[in-house]
């Protein structure tokens, strides 16, 4: 069943690879809501999601063509992803150090609450006490991602994964505060 | 008599004591706030499945209708803006065409310039030894 839907998508990825504009609809509206998800968890700012999944899905359509193995295509669009977030919190952090008065609005997270219920609130809190980093391991384990995928995604050994992941799930354990906001 | 004085008394004082340490665990079960035992297990476990998906259906409900066709429309328009790296290779290859159109033009005028030139000389050997034969008759 799994090897039908994974043969299924590596059809639709070469599909869009050779520019058929129905095959690379359906691959963005299939993945938009995990994208999303993992912008979400990445950013924690829900006015980050549309702009920053539309940049993703705007790579992935222009560089589709250049990816060599279809079967790797989630890997290879989640690593985008990964990449764009990482991108866009460091373009944060310059422009705080360099624009320190700058849009004051920005970087204010939603307040507890606001957002979704306690359990919610609690992970966002937590996961906002991550490194970058960290919250990129655990939102592509979210995704289903395995430990030898991630392990291509950042450049590193499955040993280094497990070991970064331990402590991330111990960091977000610790920050995992159901009703942190008393 | 004593005996039960004394019966009362330490009944008295366990009493005290029992009631004591009853107060002491109601004060201490008292910090605790509702919910205790399931805030305790979801710190210990971290969040579950659920609160992940609450986190992935939060970040689903920013995305405005029509998202696809969005991108696509937004991937097409910068695919039509040529890249930097065509427009650099355009301009390189003008430059390259106009460089080797100048050097075969002056190639040319050269070569012309030259026969020209040539053509002049021979003809002035020729007036000159025909001046030179005329002398010698």
């Amino acid at each position: 069943m799994e090897s039908t839907a994974t043969t299924a998508l590596a059809d639709l990825v070469r599909r869009a690879q050779k520019g058929d504009e129905n095959a690379q609809r359906d691959i963005i509206v299939a993945y938009q809501h995990r994208v999303a998800g993992f912008v979400y968890a990445m950013t924690n700012r829900s006015d980050y999601v549309e702009d920053l999944s539309q940049q993703i899905f705007i790579k992935m359509v222009r560089a589709i063509d250049r990816l060599q193995a279809p079967a790797q295509f989630e890997s290879w669009l989640f690593r985008l992803a990964r990449n764009t977030c990482i991108d866009q919190l460091r373009r944060q952090k310059l422009r705080r150090i360099f624009l320190p008065f700058g849009e004051e609005h920005e970087n204010i997270a939603e307040p507890p609450g606001a957002v979704g219920t306690e359990e919610l609130d609690a992970l966002r809190h937590a996961l906002e006490q991550l490194r970058p980093q960290d919250r990129a391991l655990l939102a592509l384990v979210q995704e289903g991602r395995s430990h030898a995928e991630i392990a291509e995604t950042l450049d590193t050994t499955v040993a280094a994964v497990k070991a970064r992941l331990h402590r991330a799930r111990e960091h977000l354990r610790e920050h995992y505060q159901p009703d942190h906001e008393n | 008599m004593p005996e039960n004085t004394f019966a009362n008394t330490t009944n008295r004082t366990m009493k005290t004591e029992d009631q004591a340490w009853r107060d002491l665990h109601a004060h201490a079960a008292a910090q605790l706030r509702p919910g205790f035992a399931d805030r305790t297990l979801r710190a210990a476990l971290g969040p579950n499945e659920a609160t992940w998906d609450q986190l992935s259906a939060q970040a689903s409900r920013e995305l405005r209708p029509g998202f696809a066709e969005r991108v696509l429309r937004i991937a097409r328009a910068a695919a039509e803006v040529p890249s930097l790296t065509s427009q650099f290779a355009l301009s390189a290859a003008t430059a390259a065409v106009c460089l080797a159109a100048v050097i075969l033009v002056q190639d040319r005028s050269a070569k012309l310039a030259d026969e020209r030139n040539l053509a002049d000389w021979e003809r002035i050997v020729l007036v000159a030894q025909d001046a030179q034969d005329f002398d010698s008759i």
